[in-house]
């Protein structure tokens, strides 16, 4: 034994987000500049992000989900009152952190040369944890 | 020699645990943050071990004299 961490998972990077959310099943837009949210009436809103899910993936009564970058770098997501209710909420957001961090902790280890061992779904009460092990050359 | 591992748990919330084994010294605080990347540390402590290798190199030397 050597050393332990734990770890707060910040998403910082676009591609690993859209990696994550597409493993997720979501057909995602990507818009450099940032583009508008759409309300359940089809209306405009005022919110716009880089990284959007269209509410047509959602419910029949759902507004777009958004991740709009903030100026320290990290993604914040933008899910309505209503969509929360329905099941987009901070457990949603825990999974969209979780399939994030796999992509980038897989795209990191593969870049600097360790030696992936597998991957194991561990089921918790809280939901699946992931568990994935390496080896260093 | 030990094979080093590296374990990666991911947990529901998306936050994460790097547990290390066989590592010693400036390399174990290397892949800790090569597994940590931009994310705020939470939790972070190194293992008997790691003391136990960073010390030997310098007690060798002093036992031998150089």
């Amino acid at each position: 034994m050597s050393a332990y961490g734990e770890f707060e998972t910040m998403i910082r990077e676009q591609r690993y987000l859209i990696e994550g959310l597409t493993e997720m099943g979501y057909r995602v837009e990507t818009h450099p500049e940032g583009a508008p949210l759409v309300g359940y009436h089809g209306d405009e809103r005022p919110e716009r992000a880089e990284v959007i899910i269209r509410r047509a993936q959602l419910d029949s009564a759902s507004n777009d989900i958004g991740f709009v970058r903030e100026k320290d770098g990290r993604f914040r997501a933008i899910v309505s009152e209503y969509d929360r209710s329905i099941g987009y909420d901070d457990k949603w957001l825990g999974r969209v952190h979780q399939h994030y961090k796999e992509k980038q902790t897989m795209a990191m280890a593969e870049a600097k040369g360790y030696i992936f061992r597998g991957k194991e779904l561990v089921q918790t009460p809280n939901g699946p944890q992931i568990r994935l092990q390496f080896v260093a050359r | 020699m030990q094979q080093k591992t590296i374990t990666v748990v991911i947990d529901e919330t998306g936050n994460s645990s790097v547990d290390l084994e066989g590592f010693a010294g400036r390399g174990c605080e290397e892949v800790l943050k090569d597994f940590q990347g931009d994310d705020r540390a939470k939790v972070q402590r190194n293992k008997p071990m790691f003391y136990s290798q960073t010390s030997d190199p310098q007690s060798r030397q002093l036992k031998s004299g150089r």
